[in-house]
């Protein structure tokens, strides 16, 4: 027992280390928080764009189907490796330029932004079903109620769809974004500081896993709150279910 | 008979195989007052909503003062029509996260193209008129279902509609509250509104109609005063549903 104790909390190590895992963990926070954002906003234009009605928008609703099902059907690691391995290659060769090809927006390194856009452009297709399920769960009514009044496909969405859309979805975004946060440390692959490369290169170094420990108990201080939340959400929800919105 | 302001004929409507609108000819005039009665199924409710493109009809034409708003198999000036013609639902549609003030306004800003001051006064000058003054700031949940109705009544007429559409809007209140619901629309009549009216209402239908529609398998069976075809039905359809429905 005391064996396990200094194998995985080994304070002085924790105290030691702990402003260099606090950093790891300062870009897995900001990683979380700018992937976050832009995938809420990805996934709501790729919500809405799946939803446009007419036959003149059928290739747009096709296109965007098949963009949500690949993104969300291939292993973020991967899209995270063809972002770094394509867009490096492509600038070098000439094909595309530098402020796309390695981003070093702020100064932040380009492993940054490739995690950025690897997180954006998977979250994004997952958000979108998210939206998409609250979108079709806002009664029909609506829709004819809005566009009866003279509003367009367009304004219905936006006064009267969205608003009670985006109230639904809540709790599964937010579930979402738990999964984006913990997914952050894939971008350690592409050599990205953040608190697990931290936390494993004091491992390497230390022969001893308590850093790691650390990131851990990190995430929680995050992570449980968040998912209080959710369930309080849906609590709050459920009660105003019962007391019978139409 | 003054001018008709709506005007419809050949209309058809199916639902894959089934054929719910047959072959709908009928003109409504200018401050006219029409009750639609038929069983369930006739097709009433479709008929309402190809009239406002709800539902996209499969034939016929459709003219709103004149104008063709529907033929040749397609709609045009879509947005004309749907802003002269308002409609009341069965199920109200409140938008519940604003208030009642809020769902009568929002669309004369963004449709009418009103300031906010002046749809405003109009909202609370309409949700007056309909009985609610005490509930301007309520938000839907908070409102009684005959209330909901007063304020979806409200809302509609706050846009200045030429034409009401009504389908069946006391069919989901309770007795009590359906009252208040038909006195607003009694007084719409009164005050000279086209209204095109689907109801189980027959009082309702004999005291205020100027016309009576009784549809039944997507036609148009019978039509006429309401003495006439309430109290003195030609055909054996009418005489059978009416025979059901007054038996009550
Ligand atoms: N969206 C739809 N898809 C398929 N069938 C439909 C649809 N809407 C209506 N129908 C069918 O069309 C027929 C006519 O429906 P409609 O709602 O117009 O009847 P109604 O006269 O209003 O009846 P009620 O008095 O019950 O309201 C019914 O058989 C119904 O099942
Ligand atoms: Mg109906």
């Amino acid at each position: 027992m005391e064996q396990f104790f200094d194998t995985y909390f080994d304070f002085s190590l924790m105290a030691e280390y702990f402003g260099q895992v606090l950093e790891g963990f300062w870009w897995t926070i900001k990683l979380s928080v700018l992937g976050g954002i832009l995938a809420l906003t990805w996934g709501l234009i790729l919500a809405v764009l799946r939803q446009l009605p007419g036959r003149a928008m059928a290739p747009v609703r096709f296109l965007t189907i098949a963009y949500i099902d690949a993104l969300r059907g291939i292993p973020m690691l991967l899209t995270l490796l063809l972002i770094y391995g394509g867009l490096g290659t492509l600038q070098a060769s000439g094909t595309i330029p530098k402020w796309i090809g390695v981003p070093e927006f702020f100064g932040y390194p380009s492993a940054f932004w490739y995690g950025i856009m690897a997180l954006t452009l998977t979250y994004g297709a997952y958000m979108a079903e998210v939206y998409r399920a609250g979108i079709e769960a806002v009664p029909r009514g609506q829709m004819e109620a809005s566009r009866s009044l003279g509003m367009s496909h367009g304004q219905a969405m936006r006064f009267v769809i969205v608003p009670q859309a985006v109230r639904k979805v809540i709790p599964p975004l937010l579930n979402d974004f738990i999964a984006l946060m913990k997914d952050t440390s894939l971008i350690s692959v592409i050599s990205m500081p953040e608190v697990v490369q931290v936390g494993n290169d004091i491992y390497s170094t230390t022969c001893n896993p308590s850093a790691l420990t650390l990131g851990a108990l990190l995430f929680l201080i995050v992570t449980i709150p968040l998912a209080r939340l959710v369930d309080w959400q849906i609590k709050k929800q459920d009660e105003k279910f019962q007391r019978g919105i139409p | 008979m003054s001018e008709a302001i709506l005007s419809v004929s050949g209309l058809k409507k199916s639902y894959g195989k089934l054929n719910v609108l047959k072959d709908i000819n009928c003109e409504i005039a200018q401050g006219e007052v029409v009750c639609v009665i038929g069983p369930s199924g006739s097709g009433k409710s479709t008929l309402l909503r190809c009239l406002n493109m709800l539902e996209l009809p499969d034939g016929g034409r459709i003219e709103l003062n004149g104008n063709e708003v529907f033929g040749h198999g397609k709609p045009k000036d879509l947005d004309v029509l749907r802003r002269e013609v308002g409609m009341v639902f069965q199920s109200f549609n409140l938008f519940p996260h604003m208030s009642a003030r809020e769902n009568v306004t929002i669309a004369q800003t963004r449709v009418r193209g009103r300031s906010k001051q002046e749809a405003d006064a109009r909202s609370v000058e309409q949700l007056e008129k309909v009985g609610l003054a005490e509930k301007i700031d309520e938000f839907p949940d908070r409102l009684s279902g005959g209330q909901q109705q007063r304020v979806a009544l409200a809302r509609a007429l706050a846009m200045d509609p030429e034409v009401m559409l009504f389908d069946e809007v006391t069919s989901a209140l309770d007795p009590e509250l359906v009252k208040g619901v038909l006195d607003v629309m009694r007084g719409l009549a009164d005050g000279g509104m086209t209204m095109v009216v689907v109801t189980h209402e027959m009082n309702f239908a004999r005291e205020v109609a100027d016309r009576v529609i009784f549809m039944d398998q997507g036609f148009i069976v019978e039509q006429g005063k309401p003495d006439a075809v309430l109290g003195n039905p030609q055909e054996d359809r009418t005489k059978q549903f009416l025979g059901l429905v007054l038996s009550r």
